[in-house]
Formats: structure tokens, sequence, C-alpha cells
């Protein structure tokens, strides 16, 4: 079953909990993904990664607009053309253009959460240019004409027999549920993509400053390919991820890689710092680079730069409780899920109501902040954007009215227990499901109880409970 | 740079200016240290191992493998002997791979010796061509040296240069690395560190266009998590490791 990401919040999360297939494929991976990155990280001095990893960030967004303008002029000094794009829109006319200028039919593109988020792949088909994923995760959901549910693992929803039954389909492969196979049915088809194609495009996982260098890092050897092959190499960029130093982007690639996969490095780290010099076989002849913000400046304005430090690992996703049960796709028509994209959909939303519910799905477990390689403290963030986003007025009258009844019992312990007994009393009129939990309160604190269920009140209250137990005789068991 | 670019590149860098001269505090919390100088060494190097036996030992754990050739032996031999293994035929059957030139492999008599085996070798000096192109992306092996390798995580550097595409240690199945101990060190940061003291880091970073770090044989994921190989790089990854000291 899909889910329908324009669907209102609600009923996507009610489609993805009652999607069995979707909830056994989200287990498997993300506890087998989040067990990885516990056992990479434990060989390693994490707590000092962490600190080094965030210093860099921190001094990098510290030094933005410095760091920007020396990446700039030494891509320039490489032999690139710099674009600059404030918008989505911008972003996508300017490789539109390049497109048209070079006269590009056919693009192939390696894994890249910017052209997701600016939906770049729409714009070139508006301007005729037809355009390939490269990465097998995400050329199964381009096939699939879904978005992407994950940020390093975008296929992490669908299972192997689905995928096959694509494959089958779109590719005229063979029946089988054997991964190798499908692979293979893939490579063969990609490879000719690669070949044949008139541009790369990729995104960027780290630009360094110092030298006018774009880092991508991928398994397959698709951003290798995507930067190497075509005559034209486009990188799409946010203006966040740009560091100083060429270490800088050393040990940032193994701290995401580790906090991702667990591996120690990814198979490929691509450092492309301009087009094929004279004399060497192959190397795209152009380069070009779009700088993306994209809302990013206003994030800094609006008392967010923590977001900027994210280096999209995924791994506050793996370990999320509510992720693991939803899936991406509960997060709407976005790029990014999970605690982050909770926390970064909003932001970057050209209309922050469309999003206004995603700060809400989380029970503030504090593990994506535990788990996070630059620390950013996301519980935090969710609870400073739920209060910007409620901060509208003053609460409604009844909220006030029952908070001063609330006042009113509390303050007697006589009126207290009183209410309690009422209470109980009462709960036993509600709707309960099979196993006694209280499916529905009376309006208003129906709202609460549409997404939750609420425990039935035992039979006896703990002051009860301790009462009678102070007045009996003590057993010596009960000290044990 | 076209007009609009120009103008969103001022109002980009004029609105992070203002953003960030106004948010005083950046950051909710902050480690409250400047850049790690270096930085830190993620990954221990190799103690109780040789760094050849690290680096062959990482490499066989990532599903690639390696070939440790004494200072008495004939590396040439062995290159021939890997490529007869990968590409079955009678021994009188031409073999051709996708090469680095012989003069960026470090390898004495390597050409005699595979030509004498009847191993031709295709080093292109421009793959701009389609049917150039098509003839490369049909050859199984590459054959390729390196700029550095890694022991602790027995990963190599491929750079590419005149004589050295980048197309070899990519488009075939079957990658054939070949590595002078000369070039073998024991971590990333070590290797960065020298490159920097040299004041070399910078010129060679930007100078080639591109380095990449290979670290085993392309690999997927992203089939319920099956990890497959060769995707879209070489299946097979074998290095040989020669002592060229």
């Amino acid at each position: 079953m899909n889910i329908d990401v324009s669907a209102p919040y609600q009923q996507r999360v009610a489609q993805a909990l009652s999607d069995h297939n979707l909830r056994t494929a989200l287990e498997r991976a993300t506890s087998r993904l989040s067990g990885k990155r516990d056992v990479s990280v434990a060989a390693i001095e994490l707590r000092e990664l962490r600190n080094e990893a965030r210093a860099i960030k921190e001094h990098a967004i510290r030094h933005l607009p410095e760091l920007l303008q020396q990446l700039e002029n030494n891509l320039i000094a490489n032999g690139c053309q710099v674009h600059w794009a404030q918008t989505a829109d911008e972003a996508n006319a300017i490789v539109a253009d390049i497109a048209r200028q070079r006269g590009v039919r056919r693009a192939v593109k390696s894994k890249s959460m910017t052209t997701e988020e600016i939906h770049l792949n729409h714009a070139l088909e508006d301007a005729g240019v037809g355009i390939v994923e490269t990465d097998l995760g995400e050329y199964i959901i381009q096939l699939a004409d879904e978005p992407p549910s994950h940020i390093t693992a975008p296929v992490v929803h669908k299972r192997a027999e689905d995928i096959s039954e694509l494959f089958q389909r779109e590719l005229g492969m063979r029946p089988t549920n054997d991964p190798a196979e499908m692979c293979a049915a893939a490579r063969e088809r990609l490879r000719g993509e690669f070949l044949a194609a008139d541009m790369g495009i990729s995104g960027c996982n780290f630009a360094i400053a110092e030298t006018g260098t774009i880092c991508i890092v991928t398994n397959e050897g698709n951003g290798r390919m995507a930067t190497s092959m075509p005559p034209v190499y486009v990188a799409v960029m946010g203006i966040e991820k740009v560091v100083p130093r060429v270490e800088d982007a050393l040990l940032l690639w193994q701290a995401v890689t580790r906090s991702a996969t667990g591996q120690d490095v990814t198979v490929y780290f691509s450092l492309s710092s301009g087009p094929r010099r004279p004399g060497q076989p192959d190397g795209p002849e152009e380069m070009h680079i779009v700088l993306v913000d994209n809302g990013r400046s206003r994030i800094i304005e609006r008392g967010y730069a923590d977001t900027l430090l994210c280096v999209r690992c995924g791994a506050c996703l793996n370990s999320c409780p509510v992720y693991r049960e939803i899936g991406g796709h509960s997060y709407g028509q976005t790029a990014y899920s999970g605690p982050i994209g909770a926390v970064v959909t909003p932001l970057l939303a050209a209309d922050p109501a469309t999003a206004k519910d995603l700060p809400f799905a989380s029970s503030l477990c504090g593990i994506c902040r535990e788990v996070c390689p630059v620390k950013i403290d996301l519980p935090r963030l969710l609870l400073d954007l739920r209060s910007d986003l409620t901060r509208v007025g003053t609460p409604p009258k009844y909220e006030r009215s029952a908070i001063r009844a609330y006042t009113h019992v509390v303050e007697r312990p006589g009126r207290y227990r009183w209410m309690l007994r009422l209470t109980r009393w009462l709960s036993r009129l509600l709707p309960t499901s099979r196993s006694g939990d209280i499916t529905r309160f009376p309006p208003p604190l129906s709202a609460w109880t549409q997404s939750r269920v609420f425990p039935r009140f035992p039979s006896q209250s703990f002051r009860q409970l301790w009462h009678k137990r102070q007045n009996q005789p003590q057993r010596p068991s009960d000290n044990g | 740079m076209g007009d609009r670019s120009a103008q969103a590149r001022e109002e980009i860098l004029d609105g992070l200016k203002s953003a960030l001269q106004q948010q005083q505090a950046l950051f909710r919390e902050t480690v409250g240290r400047d850049l790690p100088d270096p930085p830190m060494t993620v990954f221990p190097p190799p103690e109780d191992r040789s760094l050849v036996e690290s680096f062959a030992a990482r490499l066989t754990a990532l599903s690639g493998s390696c070939d440790v050739v004494r200072q008495d032996e004939d590396v040439a031999a062995r290159v021939v002997h890997q490529i007869r293994q990968w590409v079955p035929t009678s021994a009188d059957e031409p073999i051709e791979v996708l090469s680095w030139e012989a003069g960026e492999l470090d390898v004495a008599r390597l050409e005699q010796s595979l030509a004498e085996a009847n191993i031709t070798w295709f080093a292109p000096h421009e793959l701009r061509e389609q049917s150039v192109r098509d003839h490369a992306a049909a050859l199984v092996v590459g054959l390729t040296g390196v700029t550095a390798a890694f022991a602790n995580t027995g990963s190599i550097v491929l750079t590419p240069g005149p004589g050295r595409s980048r197309a070899a240690g990519l488009l075939p199945l079957h990658h054939l690395v070949l590595v002078p101990l000369s070039r073998l060190y024991p971590t990333f940061e070590a290797w960065l560190l020298v490159l920097r003291q040299q004041g070399r880091l910078e010129a060679l970073v930007r100078d080639s266009g591109q380095i990449a770090f290979i670290t085993g044989p392309s690999k997927s994921a992203d089939i319920e998590l099956n990890l497959t190989l060769g995707v879209h790089g070489p299946k097979v990854v074998h290095a040989i490791v020669f002592d060229d000291t």
C-alpha cells in the first residue's frame, strides 16, 4: 500500500500504522542500521569525534559568508562556474538553463537530498530533459514514482518482492527475489545511462573552501560515475555545506559514515575540484556549482542555526521510536523525515501551516540527541518550534477555565480525593477497547484520544493502597 | 554568472551577515572550542600488525582481496596470473585490459611480461568519442596504481592525470590495484599531515580535478539491507602490494 503524502498528517499516520508490510520493513531496517551504528562508534573515541565534528560545523556556520566567498574564489580559480540561487525555483531555473545551453537531453543524478528538497527532477522534466536517478534505492523509487522515505536508505519501506515486481514490469527482468540479480539488472540499465548522459548532477556532502572542492559520499560509485563520465557536471549544494579545510571534510565523512551505516568509511569519497585538466583522458569538460539558500538564511534569522549543523546521516531516524513506527512518508511532502525532518520541514516550508503537526510527532525521548554526530539538541528544537507555532494569541477560553478549575481542585487534599473518586466512577461510562483502555474522552478532551488510548483507572488509587499498606503489619519479605 | 545569480549572491551574503549579527548566541549550546588543529585520527592506526598485514586484512574484510609480493618475487608475473584467473581463456587467446600507462605503475618489466602473456592494454589518451568509450566500457579488467593507500581502513586514493584515466578504476567489473609499499600510510590523517607539512596538500586536491578515496568493491544495501556488490563501480577489487623501496 502507498501512503498518500499529500493527505492530512493524521491520515498519513493512520495509513502507515495499518500497513503491516511497511512496519515489518521499517523495523528490520532501522533496528539493523542503528545496531550497526552502535557497534561502529564503540570502536572509536566517540565523545571526541562528536566534539570535533561539532566544532568544525559550528565554525563553518559562524563564518558562513567568508567561507562561501573563499569557496567561490577557489572554485572559479579551478575553472568552475559558480551560480547563486535564493529560492528553489531560481536553482531549478539555473540548472535548466545550463541544460538548454549545452543541448542536454539526458541527465544522470547521484543521490542528493537538496535536489529532492527543490524538486529538481520535475523542473528538468518540464524543460524537456530526461533525468535518471542512479543510486539504486533512488532509482527504485523513481521507477515507482514515490518520494524517498529515508535520508540515506530511500527505499527502506519496500520489500524485496515489491522491488522485484517493479523491475519485472519496468526493466523486463526475469522473476527473481535475489538481490544480486536485481542489482545486476539495474547496473546494466544504468551503465548505459551513464555513458550516454549529456549531464551529471550531484548534491554535495561537504564543500572545501580552501581548495574549491565538492565532496560526494557514496557506496555504489554512482557519485564517481556522475562526476566523471558525462561532459557537463553540475553540483547543487545548500550553502551550509561549506567547511574550511581538507582535514575537516575527511573527519566529517568518517563521522557521517559511522552514524549512517556503521561502516568505517563509505566505499567512495569523491572530491571534485573542477573540470578535467589538459592531458587527462576523461572527466567532465565543464563543472558548475549552484549555491542554494532556499530559506537557510532565514533559519539563522529565526534562531534555528542549530539545524544547519546537520550532516544528513539519518541516525536520528533510525533510532527514533516514532519514525520506526510511522516511516518517512508520514512526514508528508518533504525530503526530510524523522526528528531532523520534523524540525527542518516546517522551517523550510513556504507555508509553515502545512507542516505544523510535525514538531508534535515526537515523544521527546531524547535518543536523537544522543546519537547525533554533531550533537544537535533536537528535542529542545522541537519544543521551541512547538511553542513558536502555538504562540499566536492567548489560549482558548475553555482551556483557561479548565486550568482554573484544576487549580481549585488540587488546592485542597479533600477536594482532590473527592474529584479522583468521581473521575474513576465516571470513567466507567467511557468506551473502552478490548484490552480495557479508554478509547474516547468527551469533548474537548476527545482531541487527545484521537491518536492515543488512556489506561483504565485501577480499582484502587495509590492513596488507598498506601493507606492500606501503612495499616498492615510489616512482613520481612517486603524489605527485600 | 547571470544577472539574477549575481543579485542573489549579494542578497544571500548580506542576509547571512545580518542574520549572524542579529543572533548573538547562535546555537542552543556550543562545544566552546574552535577548529581542531589537526583533527583527531578517527580510526586508530594498527598497533599489533605491520601496515601491509593490516591493509590486507581490512581490504579482505570488505569483500576485496590482497596479495603481498615478497621482494624476491616477480610482481609482473603476479599481475599476469591474476588477470588470467579473472578472464578464463586459453593461453594463446589475447586479453585486453583497461589500464593506466606503464609509466604510472612503478612495476619493472610490466609491459614486456604482459605482452609475453598475450595481454594487451588499452591506456586511452582520450575517452571523449563514443566509439572509444564503448570500447573501454566493454573491457572487464581495469589496472591502476595508487596515489596513496591506508592500512587501518584498507582504502586507496586515485587521482587522474595524463596516462591515468578515471575509467580504469571505475568501469570494469574487476579492478586490479598495484600498491607500492612506499605509498602505504597507517591512516588518512597521517597522510594528510605529511602533505600539509610539505605544503603539497592543497595542490594535490585541486590540481588533478578529482581525487577519489576508494574502500573495497562498489556496494549497496538498498534492497532490504542485503549486501550486493558491483552496483556501479567494480564488483571485484584485488590489490597487489609490493616492495618498491
